[in-house]
């Protein structure tokens, strides 16, 4: 399903919710990259955890016949984002180029606005400066801002690693290639439920997945246009 | 003393800098510089990352690591794509190992206790403790015990290994958490008699259409989560030739593995071994599956009732037989005991139960079904082996009668991983000298007298057998220092090279001048890897360029001999417990976040909430809603839990997925010690099993019966998820 611009890139990713299995690499993967500070027992008690992708976990029915599922959810990039006109600062705006929903941390002053509007609830705000009990310091990545106190921040489908893509790809005097880019959450995963690329591209593993008889986007119904397709599990009941 | 001028000066300093980089190194290939900005070496470009191939020892299970590393700090932690274990997955422990690097809490130098859990440590130079333990390992002779785990790198139970051979004492005990839980004495066991040997078998998960899981975790902390879980990518995947993969877990606590199946089975506890034995029955009686197939179920189905297997099972006649149907007709099916097998009574017998179920489907010994892990080609990387609990019973034994003087533990923590019933702590009363070789302060550390703190994997080397491998592939996975040390440590092999000098009798059988050296030996004598390497310096680079060796495609193995020859009739396990009195069943898990417990020093894991309760930080309790009602409990409120053998308290976290009748628990937290991260968090669920070892040697993990004490007061969970009910009927504003 590549669509064409002869412009930028359309970042995409594919969640196989066949193949999602709560483990939670995705989610250490994302905190190691992206300098995501980790809330206290209590803070987490206060409701303010921060994950940049978490795994959804929704009961069916009443044991025995109780099913859960799991989602991962983290910014859906939005071709038309809640989050971008609410801001008074344009912190919060969109790249046509990437076709991504961009947080200029040093525009924003943490009227969460941004947060309260979007449908997804991926936007976190720092309540506080993180600390890291030295030398946990030496593990941040230097490609990534550490965000202060006041700052809304969220998951930019790793655009550090889109950058040093492009222009390792530029040095090389090269077009980017499918798998150039893997966001930390898509690397580590196991069993490969997230797939990432350009939909631009149409040799790219999601062009050729997509469209894909299982797809669905989150609250598709809201307008958002989101980036992100999720494909359903498949539930073959053999011999029922 | 010449006179000190500016130029004299600059000499005199490059040239200390000079001498200490040499005397910390013997080579100058071992060590990644640090350098600042302004003396960068020519090809380091600041900001550019430089990327190193290691071994993960977060687990046992030997995955491949690449480390991120920027002008001397390792950043991130990527799985390897060569690998075979893992091709370039890791699971979220594997991920959060830059914290076992940078933990604030690590032990910095070598240091004495001042009486053991007294947690007074006094500092000591190297050589003074190296010296006491030298002495201590030449006047014990035979009477040195080695404690290992499976986190503990394959050469440096090969060196202990060659140490306790050379004086005449046991060879180590290599038991933890992993291994005991994890039931690995149990299925290596089990091997013998469908694979011919002994041995931690690999299960084919990827390859596999049907699987019937007894409990078996495997997408939790079960002995290899990232390889298991790269497999169970593939299993979902439809190929050529190969359906999407079906999923039936049996477990009676809902896991996130149960919660992927495509059908969840809450099997009485204890009698997962009967629906093995009646769906054996049931394909020798049916028509489903092949003739063959239908022989073989005839040769190991009993006598067997089924409508009273339903019912002490609590899986319907129908039930039963649309499994055996389905098992039947399956192209590959599999079937896979996991700790509730392993942790029952009768434990190898109770595997074989099930893996009478994988004769019948014939996937012995190929890829998609059971097989052993090759061997390495040359003898002195032999695949590790794992005490069974007896083993490590034997030695507790040994040092209560005081016959073990001095006591070595390594990446294992037997304080916290083993019940207080077991006697560890009492019986280190009787052990002259304990040596620690942890990185950070643990429950064991805490009864150590001298702490000799190993590097951490990151910064150490070291070579593992990956045992289960994967693709048929035997494996030796490297591992590599990818920063500079960070403290003033000694490699724990170093440690024992250096002490085995002045020990009569050992420093004939470990000649190596450090562990390089013999790391290098070993490595050096492999064959032909999948990339090609020719002469010792070269298959020495490439070994760590690409993280290990394996052979390009995996050796022709043999059909295994299969000597499990008639039914296994086994009953219920039986459980520890007056019914009356203990009404509960337990149900313990591993945490699939932190582990063994070992993680709970990691922050980030301690962070990342559980998949099922989405709780952080925190232990708790899993009743189903309906028998909390009947006890009036609600989510936070604290219980005690007791069983015949302890107590702990913790809140109660109402649990849609779990049987009426069963309390689940995992296991991770209730620290004493291992950093600010995990002291004093939470409760140890371990204390609740007996220390006494079963009629099979093992732990009886998940035989036990509980009962349940509200306390009175409520803790509030640290939950991700919206703790607002939003019932029935949700309203949203827009």
């Amino acid at each position: 399903m590549a669509e064409t611009n002869e412009h930028g890139h359309k970042w995409t990713m594919i969640v196989d919710l066949d193949k999602c299995n709560g483990c939670n690499a995705c989610v250490v993967a994302c905190h190691a990259e992206n300098n995501v500070p980790i809330a206290s027992e209590e803070e987490v008690i206060r409701g303010r955890g921060n994950h940049w992708i978490r795994i959804e976990r929704y009961w069916e029915g009443e044991y025995p016949d109780v099913q859960a599922r799991f989602i991962p959810v983290f910014c859906q990039q939005c071709g038309s984002a809640p989050c971008e006109p609410v801001c008074p600062t344009y912190a919060s705006y969109h790249s046509t180029e990437q076709n991504l929903n961009v947080q200029v941390y040093n525009r924003c002053v943490g009227t969460r606005y941004c947060g309260n509007n979007c449908p997804y609830k991926v936007r976190f705000f720092n309540w506080w400066t993180p600390e890291w009990d030295s030398p946990l310091n030496e593990q941040l990545n230097p490609d990534v801002t550490v965000r202060s106190a006041g700052v809304m921040e969220k998951c930019t489908f790793c655009i550090q690693r889109i950058r040093r893509a492009e222009n390792d790809a530029t040095a090389d005097g090269r077009e980017l290639r499918d798998g150039d880019v893997q966001p930390a959450c898509a690397q580590a995963c196991p069993s490969r439920a997230l797939v990432f690329g350009d939909l631009y591209d149409p040799e790219s593993q999601v062009s050729e997945r997509l469209p894909a008889e299982r797809q669905f986007k989150l609250l598709e119904n809201l307008g958002t246009e989101p980036a992100v397709y999720y494909l359903k599990g498949e539930d073959t009941h053999v011999g029922e | 003393m010449t006179n000190l001028t500016r130029r004299n000066f600059i000499k005199i300093g490059a040239a200390g800098t000079a001498t200490v980089i040499l005397a910390g190194c013997d080579s100058d290939e071992r060590w990644v510089k640090i350098e600042t900005y302004v003396r960068s070496p020519e090809e380091e470009v600041a900001g550019n990352p430089k990327w190193f191939a290691t071994t993960c020892r977060q687990c046992g299970a030997g995955c491949g690591v690449i480390a991120r590393v920027i002008n001397g700090r390792a950043v991130k932690l990527e799985g390897n794509p060569e690998h075979p274990v893992n091709r370039g997955a890791l699971c979220a422990r594997g991920q959060a190992g830059l914290q076992v690097l940078y933990n604030p809490d690590r032990v910095q130098t070598a240091a004495r206790q001042d009486g053991r859990a007294t947690r007074n440590y006094e500092p000591i130079p190297w050589n003074t403790g190296i010296n006491q333990l030298a002495e201590a390992l030449n006047s014990a002779g035979s009477r040195v015990a080695v404690w290992v785990g499976t986190t503990t790198p394959g050469h440096l139970v090969d060196l202990f290994t060659r140490f306790t051979d050379a004086v005449g004492a046991p060879a180590p005990v290599r038991y933890d958490l992993n291994a005991g839980f994890g039931g690995y004495a149990p299925l290596s066991n089990a091997s013998e008699g469908v694979l011919g040997q002994a041995g931690l078998p690999t299960y084919g998960i990827g390859d596999a259409d049907f699987i019937l899981s007894f409990g078996a975790e495997f997408l939790g902390s079960w002995i290899s989560a990232a390889g298991y879980g790269r497999e169970y990518g593939e299993f979902r995947s439809k190929r050529i030739g190969k359906a999407r993969g079906y999923l039936v877990q049996l477990e009676p606590r809902m896991s996130n593995t149960a919660a992927s199946a495509d059908r969840w089975i809450p099997v009485h506890p204890g009698t997962e071994v009967l629906v093995a034995q009646a769906i054996l029955r049931l394909i020798a009686d049916g028509s489903a599956g092949s003739q063959e197939r239908r022989d073989l179920a005839g040769q190991f189905a009993g006598d067997v009732d089924l409508e009273e297997i339903a019912e002490q099972t609590d899986i319907s006649v129908e039930t039963l037989q649309t499994l055996a149907t389905t098992f039947a007709n399956a192209s590959r099916p599999l079937a896979i005991p996991g700790t509730p097998v392993t942790g029952r009574d009768n434990a190898t017998e109770a595997v074989n139960a099930i893996n009478a179920l994988n004769v019948v489907a014939g996937n012995l010994g190929g890829s998609g079904g059971i097989s052993l892990t090759p061997a390495a080609p040359i003898n002195a990387l032999a695949a590790p082996t794992y005490s069974n609990y007896q083993d490590a019973a034997d030695l507790i034994a040994a040092m209560t009668n005081g016959e073990i003087d001095v006591l070595l533990v390594h990446g294992a923590n037997p304080a916290f991983e083993l019940p207080a019933s077991a006697g560890f702590q009492a019986a280190l009363e009787n052990v002259g000298l304990v040596v620690s070789f942890a990185s950070i302060v643990d429950e064991t550390a805490l009864y150590a007298d001298l702490l000799l703190p190993d590097r951490v994997y990151l910064e150490g080397w070291g070579y593992d057998v990956a045992t289960p491998g994967f693709q048929g592939l035997p494996i030796v996975s490297g591992q590599q220092p990818v920063v500079t040390p960070l403290y003033d440590n000694v490699a724990a092999a170093d440690v024992l090279l250096t002490a085995a000098k002045s020990v009569s009798g050992a420093a004939s059988a470990l000649p190596w001048t450090d562990e390089v050296a013999f790391i290098k030996d070993i490595v050096t004598q492999l064959p032909e890897a999948a990339y090609p390497a020719e002469g010792d310096d070269v298959k020495w680079a490439y070994f760590l360029q690409h993280g290990g060796w394996w052979p390009a495609e995996a050796p022709e193995s043999e059909a295994p001999e299969v000597s499990l020859g008639g039914p296994v009739e086994l009953g219920p396990a039986m459980y520890e417990g007056d019914p009356a009195e203990y009404p509960y069943f337990l149900h313990l898990y591993m945490s699939p976040i932190l582990g063994d417990g070992s993680g709970a020093s990691q922050p980030w894991l301690q962070g990342t909430p559980d998949p099922m309760t989405t709780i952080a930080w925190q232990t708790w309790v899993e009743i189903n809603p309906r028998t909390a009602e009947e006890l009036d409990l609600d989510d936070g409120d604290i219980v005690r839990v007791s069983s015949p053998n302890g107590t702990i308290e913790a809140p109660i976290y109402r649990y849609p997925a779990i049987r009426p009748d069963t309390l689940a628990i995992p296991i991770g937290q209730g620290h004493e010690a291992l950093s600010r991260y995990a002291k004093d968090r939470g409760a140890n669920p371990v204390q609740l099993v007996s220390g006494t070892p079963g009629n099979d040697g093992n732990i009886a993990w998940s035989t036990v019966r509980v009962k349940l004490e509200k306390q009175g007061e409520n803790k509030p969970l640290a939950v991700f998820e919206s703790t607002v009910d939003q019932g029935e009927d949700v309203h949203i504003p827009f």
